[in-house]
């Protein structure tokens, strides 16, 4: 067991190698120019836009940007060890290579994401910030999609081809479709200005004092959870209803329903039990999605989250915090994935993790 | 209708101010309101002011405004969005005040009063005494020395370092006392003194400390009407009411700045109260004017959109001043050089349409540069290009540019610029992702190629087209201007010193010396008066309307929808909040 994390463990470095170097050279060749993006104003004059340029380090050719990212070193032709000398920096000009080194003590391998261009915060930071509001968001809907999901699956399985299951297999169609900026808005404008029930958007109603207010941060919760958790109802609903009947029809079902089981100790402690594992197979990715699929429901609803940090950076062409959101998703989405094959092997013990 | 009530209400509201000459107009504002109702002549406004209603105005509430951005950094000389200064715009005293209505500077801040030397080049400036910081300090000449010497640092990486321009020297003569020397006059540096100020007690001397300060994410101290209480990024900021504030105390509670980043939940939210001030969008303004609970602010902002119409030959970009300063001859674009052409472009184009479809309404056509925003220099009387297709065709007609082969594109039949037989074909340019342009492009292409055009019409990225305009190698360009300004020096767009490809912002080679000549005179009147820079702007204006370098499509105009929760709201095409301190909660 030990083992098999190790391995995985080390098998994620070149996942991580590569996904850095694809992300990397993505962000750094689209088109746009982050310094130009910034300063179309006639009132800042093309010296002052070299200098943000160079102090950025945005002059420099992709690859040694990259290194500079990766390791925190950057490497300059001449001496300018002087130039860069600052606080965090140390410079030194090794006159044979007629190359200056300078080392701002950052690199992601030392386990710093960089600055933020737009904001001038530390990425991490940025990160940190806004966790607290996705996650808020991501738990609270994967409980509602498991809590709700889960059970409509399961009685649309046992009331196979009834009008309840043709409902719900219609529902969960439409829940999949719908597209969820137009629910999203929808459901603003029905619940929020016709019948004045329900808060509009944000996490909270803003106030001068802040206090905290558990019945005020519930009812923000209400609409963005439910147009997140539509997707995962619909889905959870119509695989737990195909596992479900996938168990039924195997001899040990049969077998306990011919020994005089009650029905609904045959269906639900039986059959939901073995319908259950493959669900932890969904739970890893479903990490991730809690982390990143929120970025359209965050903007409409004025979600402070990371979804909708990551895509306004990458608007403003905010390198350091788009590719920072990258490396972070990835590192969670292999660690889902490898929680999830372990959850696997302790739920099924016929799965062996070797 | 609405907007005439509106000026006659500012108008009746500056009457009132001056006649009671008191510091604190409050109860004014209430009893004008009540003579707009019946309409009065303003003889009427004395006797209403010589009675004011004793009943304080209510204390308390809180103004919400939403914005899509939030704020970067609260700082005033390192800040560069608009949302970073709708923000620290509260706390921060500045050197000058801007007339909410006209744009003018006027002593309405720190600067009581000025004197300025008979060369134009001394500005003495008189300092509001008894202005204190929220920490007790006062505020003083030092703040405003510490603020600029901080621009002027090496350690202090702003782009506000062009305010320095031009500056000698800044000197303290007393504490209520500024010198500013200026190398040469130049009216419109005045401006560039206007950046807020920095507490300088409460950081180094030698600027060590400006970039990281924690001041820049909260600026506790303040001498604005609102102090900093709270930010939590990208979600709000809350200010509250300073109750030591010079202009007298507020009597809301305090202002949130609320981020929202979707249009139509911006729209929901001012509906339903959560939000009292927006930013509205053409296709959402029938909703505010529907709503009985909101106010619908329409004003001529300092913006416009155009086309920009590139002189010089794209194939090879050549700066319009030599070294020693010698205009430098263009080599001319092969169809754009004509002005016969670009007279065709301008009249070709159906401008009410335009307005009407692709602004939905939201513009008014310019006949040149300089805006009816800044008053005193735009001149009314010039006309705009009418839409006429068939003077249009005539006048290409008449230059040589006709449709031999009948294919539908002209072609050069002895015109002045181009090559015998050439195809009156030129590229059109927007940045792709703006409807506004995207839809404004199609339109163009359609109706210049009635005319016999041959418009090629591309949306492309914002970067590569930026790319594209300051490398100078595009033909025709649809974009825009915004955030002008209250003065109407815009020499970067004409001046053929800003003709350089790759960083200059006359990206179109415009040359022509009596505008190089104009635009320095214009800004080195002795002592700046309006009235006589007024006339080489009236000048300016009808050169570049003669010559079109660009074709004015329209002025922008800016909406803002806002709650009626408050009286005494009363606001200016440059500031909305101007006389917040006097709002009080209707009852």
């Amino acid at each position: 067991m030990a083992r098999y994390v190790i391995r995985r463990l080390l098998q994620a470095i070149p996942t991580l190698v590569g996904v850095s170097v694809i992300a990397f050279s993505l962000v750094y060749n689209s088109p746009g120019d982050p310094i130009l993006i910034r300063t179309f104003d006639p009132n800042i004059t093309q010296e002052s836009r070299e200098i943000l340029r160079r102090q950025l380090g945005l002059d420099q050719h992709w690859a040694l940007q990259y290194i500079s990212w990766v390791t925190g070193i950057t490497l300059r032709s001449g001496e300018v060890a002087e130039e860069f000398n600052r606080g965090d920096t140390s410079c030194t000009y090794l006159s044979w290579l007629n190359t200056t080194f300078c080392d701002n003590s950052g690199g992601i391998l030392r386990g710093n994401l960089g600055t933020s261009i737009a904001t001038n915060q530390p990425v991490w930071d940025r990160i940190v910030e806004r966790m607290p509001a996705t996650l808020q968001l991501g738990v609270t809907t994967l409980l509602v999609s498991l809590l709700v999901g889960v059970p409509l699956g399961v009685l649309s399985a046992v009331r196979q081809r009834s009008v309840f299951d043709a409902s719900v297999r219609v529902l969960a169609v439409v829940g999949n479709a719908l597209p969820s900026f137009w629910l999203g808005l929808m459901l603003i404008l029905l619940f929020g200005v016709v019948l004045g029930w329900l808060p509009t958007g944000s996490m909270r109603t803003v106030s001068l004092t802040n206090e905290f207010d558990l019945v005020d941060r519930i009812r923000h919760l209400v609409l963005p959870t439910f147009v997140l958790a539509v997707g995962g109802i619909a889905i959870l609903s119509r695989f737990m209803r195909t596992e479900t009947l996938e168990v039924i029809r195997t001899d040990y079902i049969r077998m306990a329903r011919a020994k005089g089981v009650a029905a609904r100790r045959v269906w639900f402690v039986h059959a939901l039990g073995n319908a259950l594992i493959p669900l932890m197979t969904t739970l890893g990715p479903a990490i991730f999605g809690i982390l990143s699929g929120a970025v359209i429901v965050e903007t409409i609803f004025s979600w402070p989250g990371m979804g909708r940090m990551t895509f306004s950076a990458a608007v403003q062409r905010d390198y350091p915090t788009v590719l920072g959101a990258v490396m972070f998703f990835s590192l969670l989405t292999i660690l889902g994935n490898l929680l999830s094959d372990i959850l696997y092997g302790v739920v099924d013990p016929r799965v062996r993790l070797s | 209708m609405k907007n005439r009530r509106l000026s006659v209400l500012a108008a009746l509201l500056i009457a009132a101010m001056v006649l009671a000459a008191c510091p604190q107009p409050t109860p004014v504002v209430e009893t004008v309101k009540e003579t707009v109702v019946v309409t009065q002549v303003v003889t009427q406004t004395e006797e209403v002011v010589v009675t004011p209603t004793p009943v304080p105005p209510v204390q308390g509430g809180v103004w919400v405004e939403g914005s899509s951005a939030d704020a970067t950094i609260l700082n005033p000389i390192l800040a560069s969005d608009s949302a970073s200064f709708d923000v620290l715009g509260w706390f921060f005293p500045s050197l000058l005040g801007q007339d909410p209505f006209s744009g003018a500077i006027v002593p309405t801040e720190m600067a009581a009063s000025w004197d300025v030397s008979e060369d134009g080049l001394v500005w003495t400036f008189h300092l509001q005494d008894g202005v204190m910081w929220s920490d007790g300090e006062q505020v003083n000449a030092d703040d405003f020395k510490f603020t600029y010497d901080a621009i002027g640092s090496d350690l202090v990486e702003t782009p506000r370092k062009a305010n320095l321009d031009n500056i000698e020297s800044i000197e303290v003569l007393d504490p209520l006392t500024i010198q500013v020397t200026y190398a040469e006059v130049k009216c419109d540096a005045l401006n560039n003194l206007g950046l807020g100020w920095l507490p300088s007690h409460l950081y180094a001397e030698d600027f060590s400390d400006v970039m990281d300060s924690p001041l820049n994410e909260e600026p506790t101290v303040s001498a604005g009407p609102f102090i900093f209480n709270e930010w939590t990024r990208d979600d709000n900021s809350t200010v509250l009411r300073n109750d030591g504030y010079w202009k007298g105390a507020p009597n809301m509670d305090g202002w949130i700045y609320k981020i929202v980043p979707d249009p139509g939940a911006r729209l929901a939210q001012l509906q339903t109260g959560e939000l009292d001030l927006i930013g509205v969008q053409p296709e959402q303004l029938t909703t505010v004017q529907l709503d009985a609970n909101l106010n619908l602010h329409k004003f001529k902002d300092d913006g416009y959109s155009y086309i920009g119409l590139n002189q010089a030959n794209p194939a090879n970009p050549q700066a319009g001043q030599d070294e020693d300063g010698n205009l430098v001859e263009q080599d001319p674009h092969p169809i754009l050089s004509d002005l016969a052409v670009r007279q065709a472009i301008a009249h070709a184009l159906d401008y009410d349409a335009i307005i009407s479809k692709v602004y939905l309404g939201q513009g008014f056509q310019i006949a040149s540069n300089v805006l009816p925003a800044v008053g005193w220099a735009h001149d009314p009387s010039l006309q705009p290009y009418a839409f006429d297709t068939e003077l249009a065709s005539q006048i290409l007609d008449d230059a040589g540019w006709t449709d031999s082969d009948e294919d539908g594109v002209r072609e050069c039949n002895g015109c002045a610029t181009a090559e015998e037989g050439a195809t009156l074909t030129i590229r059109l340019q927007t940045n792709a992702g703006n409807t506004t342009r995207e839809d404004l492009g199609a339109l163009v292409q359609d109706q210049l190629n009635g005319i016999g055009f041959d418009i090629q019409f591309e949306a492309i990225e914002f970067g590569t087209l930026v790319g594209e305009l300051l490398g100078q190698t595009f033909d025709m360009v649809i974009i825009g201007w915004t955030g002008l300004g209250t003065d109407p020096n815009d020499d970067s767009f004409w001046h053929s010193k800003f003709d350089t490809p790759g960083s200059g912002f006359n990206f179109v080679s415009y040359q022509n010396p009596r505008i190089d000549e104009l635009l320095e005179q214009a800004v080195s009147v002795p002592g700046c008066a309006t009235e006589e820079r007024a006339t080489f702007y009236h000048e300016i204006q009808q050169i570049i309307n003669n010559d079109i370098p660009y074709v004015f499509v329209t002025g922008s105009v800016g909406n803002t929808g806002y709650s009626k929760k408050f009286n005494g709201t009363n606001p200016g095409p440059w500031s909305f909040y101007h006389n917040v301190e006097t709002w009080s909660l209707a009852q």
